[in-house]
């Protein structure tokens, strides 16, 4: 039982790696722990947990189906994990979605708001109903455990084809409509991909996968507890497979022909390469392998074109799911989504391991491994020696296992929910000039030309405060730029390092900050509750904040009001108009002229917004 | 009345008056570029953007409104909803966050609040409040050249036309959503080409839906086919082992006879 050990023990460290990435996903949100964005809405979580998984559930319908439908009862051994693997494999795509969904408490939404257009409104009923056929068609296997469920167990057993039926019904279903999905987009997929048949091809290729993916779990579980494989059995299941698989490659090329897309084969771009690998890989070579009898006979074989179908079809998946999409190639997962697909596929398969171990799965149940640690060691007098198991027998190693790897989980994430791709700071320069000043604060050349004196003669008698509306303790001319310290963003005019430091203000937190409050820049006093000179006499604002607007709003605001004023009072539209100041016609000439017709302005008070 | 917008891009002068308007009228925050956020402008707190071509012109991106909106047909919650005035709005209490209209709105429109815990699914809702009462969006009303103006869909597209062959050297001939994707509510006149709304490419004039109508139309009869399909083949493979078998056991029974 080393093979079985070991594994456990990777499965619960990948578990505890991805319960920690789960809990940060839900404190911090998508766009922190994921690489999702808004070009890429769905990414590996949708292909591969959804999209793949359910594929990869295939096997429990097919082979129900061709043990109880088509009465080939020599299937019957590999009925039971067949519908276990799907059963347990849904689970984890319902689970899965989880964390996918923005607002994953609202899944059960869709049992009450109805929109039957959506092929994804039908996925989920049709998920969600075929999840309760699996749990009845599986259930009478742990029920024969309990003798007080045999009643219940006589029921499921006896409506079992019904179920069965109805469970291929709803198969064929959402198998399909996962393929739907995709066809409203067809601005976003490749021509070699999309299809209006991408139905009928999921369809297909789910069938052939669900055949792969028995025989794959069958050989897997075989090697794992030492069983017996069924190779005989599997050989004469890859028999049906290959006319399945080949039938799907004829159905895809027929398809590509008939919409007239078959130059894209020879095309070359990597999207013609990724075409081809993902229909050889997924149905051209294993067919053609499952055509040679000795492959077809041979276990390793077996098994090395089952693990090539089952990839073949997930990349088939994921391609379809967003890889061939255009404008979408820059997504790569995140490491956070690996973890959480790869912790929800471990867990399944611990579920998996345990079911098979506790009850009666196949012919014959394997020895409970983790059975031994029931015995706690104990001293052997007799002997003078320590018998049972060691201390750290397995359970114990799988808690440790899955501690230390939540541990390391927490460790590495490193959520960014403020991440950003930064704004470029512009930092604003001295306006130059003298009596015509140039207004141009980053410097770009691109300014505007503001004759200074005649809007000093044609201003009213508290003149310069109108504009000049601030200055620095104790000086009389401070520049616009030593506020508005930036183009575009505000910036804050307060030093509060400075303020707070014993080797310059040296102020108490209670001096500004009143007591009782949280300390915060809202609820502390404002820079004029001190500084009584910092507002000339006369000038239009209230110091209400300590931020200052970015230089152009700065500006605008400053100068936009009194022309749209003046352009009114005087008649001349274009002195409101943006080339008024900015562009070719900004000569002071032209300005000066205008404002020799500038009429007296009343003083008007400017209240800068709360912070 | 069919609330809708019209944008004549020869006439916007890139103010982004409209883009204002839109976050105080919608009460949205301030937004610094993300990671998640694409190179248009919008983002679940710009719903509206005015994008800066290379051909020195600006052409102002929003929600089109579809008459026959992608983005209504594919949410399996209904939180989407074409209203019978014209504009297309979200109802966050019904999402549960698929992003499944994100992926198949032909014009991406549809933004993330990726920073949030609980997410929702923001765009455009022409400001529906505003329009439901009388009045317009707010970004019309500010508009300060009248490159975007708001009224009914049929007297807009009788505007555009007349613009567009008033001055037939200035426009290009085309009003860009009279019959795209089915027809939108938000259309434009345009002297630059406005394919790279749908990244370069054309949408055709069918509407979108339609294009899984067949699949979702074949639900039932494919589920009744199948069932009835399986059923039959087990009745008579059933019917033929049984019939395989009932010689045998006549014939053993005359043996049993003889005996």
């Amino acid at each position: 039982m080393r093979r079985v050990r070991r594994l456990k023990l990777i499965l619960w460290l990948v578990t505890g790696l991805a319960l920690a990435v789960a809990i940060a996903r839900f404190l911090f949100g998508l766009g922190a722990t994921t690489n999702l964005s808004d070009a890429t809405p769905w990414g590996f979580w949708i292909g591969f947990d959804v999209m793949s998984g359910v594929a990869l559930a295939a096997g429990g319908f097919v082979i129900t189906g061709v043990c109880y439908i088509f009465k080939l009862e020599r299937f019957h051994s590999i009925v039971r994990p067949a519908v276990l693997t799907a059963f347990l494999g849904y689970l984890a795509v319902a689970f899965g979605l989880l964390f996918d969904l923005g607002l994953p408490w609202n899944i059960w939404h869709m049992v009450i708001y109805w929109n039957p257009r959506s092929p994804l409104f039908e996925v989920g009923w049709c998920v969600m109903l075929y999840l309760t056929v699996l749990t009845l068609e599986f259930f009478p296997v742990p029920a024969e455990e309990f003798s007080a469920l045999a009643r219940v167990r006589r029921f499921l057993v006896r409506i079992r084809l019904p179920l069965v039926i109805v469970g291929i019904g709803l198969s064929t279903l959402h198998q399909s409509s996962l393929g739907s999905l995709f066809l409203i987009m067809p601005h976003h997929l490749h021509p070699l991909w999309y299809s209006p048949i991408l139905p009928v091809l999921f369809f297909v290729s789910a069938v052939g996968l669900g055949m792969m993916m028995v025989m794959f779990e069958s050989h897997s579980t075989a090697y794992l507890y030492r069983r017996k494989p069924e190779t005989p059995l599997l050989a004469r299941l890859g028999g049906l497979a290959r006319w399945i698989l080949l039938g799907y490659v004829v159905v895809r090329l027929v398809d590509l022909a008939a919409r007239g897309q078959l130059r894209q084969l020879i095309a070359g771009g990597w999207q013609t390469w990724m075409f081809w690998f993902e229909l050889a890989v997924m149905a051209i070579v294993p067919a053609t392998l499952l055509f040679l009898p000795a492959v077809r006979n041979s276990r390793r074989a077996q098994w090395a074109v089952a693990s090539m179908g089952v990839f073949g079809v997930v990349l088939n998946r994921v391609n379809v799911g967003g890889v061939v999409h255009f404008g979408r190639q820059s997504y790569l997962p995140a490491w956070t989504e690996l973890a959480i697909s790869a912790g929800v596929v471990s867990f399944a398969m611990l579920v998996f391991m345990w079911v098979v171990e506790r009850f009666k799965v196949w012919e014959e149940r394997p020895a409970d491994p983790a059975a031994e640690t029931r015995f706690l060691p104990e001293f052997d007098r007799l002997g003078m020696s320590w018998l049972g198991t060691p201390i750290a027998g397995a359970r114990a190693v799988y808690s440790l296992a899955f501690v230390v790897a939540a541990a390391l989980g927490f460790a590495l994430i490193n959520p960014q929910p403020a991440a950003s791709r930064g704004v470029e700071p512009s930092p604003v320069h001295h306006a130059l000039g003298g009596d015509v000043l140039f207004i141009d604060g980053n410097h770009d050349g691109f300014g505007v030309s503001m004759p200074h004196t005649s809007h000093q003669a044609h201003g009213d008698k508290d003149g310069c405060a109108s504009c000049h509306h601030m200055n620095a303790p104790g000086d009389q001319n401070t520049g616009c730029h030593q506020c508005h310290q930036d183009m575009y963003m505000a910036s804050d005019a307060f030093n509060h390092r400075w303020h707070a430091s014993p080797h310059g203000a040296a102020l108490e937190c209670n001096d500004c900050h009143v007591s009782g409050k949280t300390r915060r820049a809202e609820t502390a006093k404002v820079c004029g509750d001190c500084h009584t000179d910092l507002v000339p006499k006369g000038a239009p604002f209230e110091v209400k904040q300590y931020r200052a607007v970015g230089y152009v709003q700065a500006m605008h605001q400053l100068c936009i009001g009194c022309h749209a004023e003046m352009a009114q009072q005087m008649g001349v539209e274009d002195f409101a108009r943006c080339s008024a100041c900015h562009g070719q016609s900004t000569t002071p000439t032209t300005i000066e002229k205008l404002h020799q017709r500038r009429p007296q302005r009343a003083s008007k008070r400017i209240v800068l917004p709360p912070y | 009345m069919q609330a809708a917008i019209l944008t004549d891009t020869t006439k916007c002068i890139g103010c982004r008056q409209c883009v204002i308007a839109c976050k105080r009228a919608n009460n949205l925050e301030p937004d610094v570029p993300r990671r998640w956020a694409l190179e248009d402008g919008l983002s679940a707190r710009n719903w509206t953007s005015i994008e800066d071509r290379p051909d020195g012109k600006f052409v102002r991106k929003q929600c089109r409104h579809c008459l026959e909106p992608t983005c209504v047909s594919v949410c399996p919650v209904g939180a989407l909803q074409k209203t019978s005035i014209g504009p297309v709005i979200y109802d966050g209490n019904k999402c549960m966050g698929c992003r499944y209209c994100m992926m198949a709105c032909p014009y991406g429109i549809p933004r993330y609040d990726w920073d949030q815990t609980a997410p929702y699914v923001r765009k455009c809702i022409l400001c529906y409040d505003r329009v439901k009462a009388g009045g317009q969006p707010a970004c019309t009303e500010v508009c300060p050249t009248g490159a975007t103006i708001f009224g009914d869909r049929s007297e807009l597209l009788a505007i555009a036309h007349e613009r567009v062959e008033k001055a037939p050297d200035t426009y290009i001939k085309k009003v860009w959503g009279e019959h795209e994707v089915g027809g939108t509510s938000v259309m434009y006149v345009s002297d630059t080409d406005l394919t790279f709304l749908t990244q370069g490419r054309e949408l055709g004039n069918e509407p979108m839906p339609n294009r899984t109508k067949l699949a979702m139309n074949a639900v039932p009869f494919a589920f009744v086919g199948m069932a009835t399909t399986m059923a039959g083949i087990n009745w008579i493979i059933g019917r033929r082992m049984k019939l395989e078998r009932e010689p045998e056991q006549a014939s053993g029974r005359r043996e049993d006879k003889n005996a």
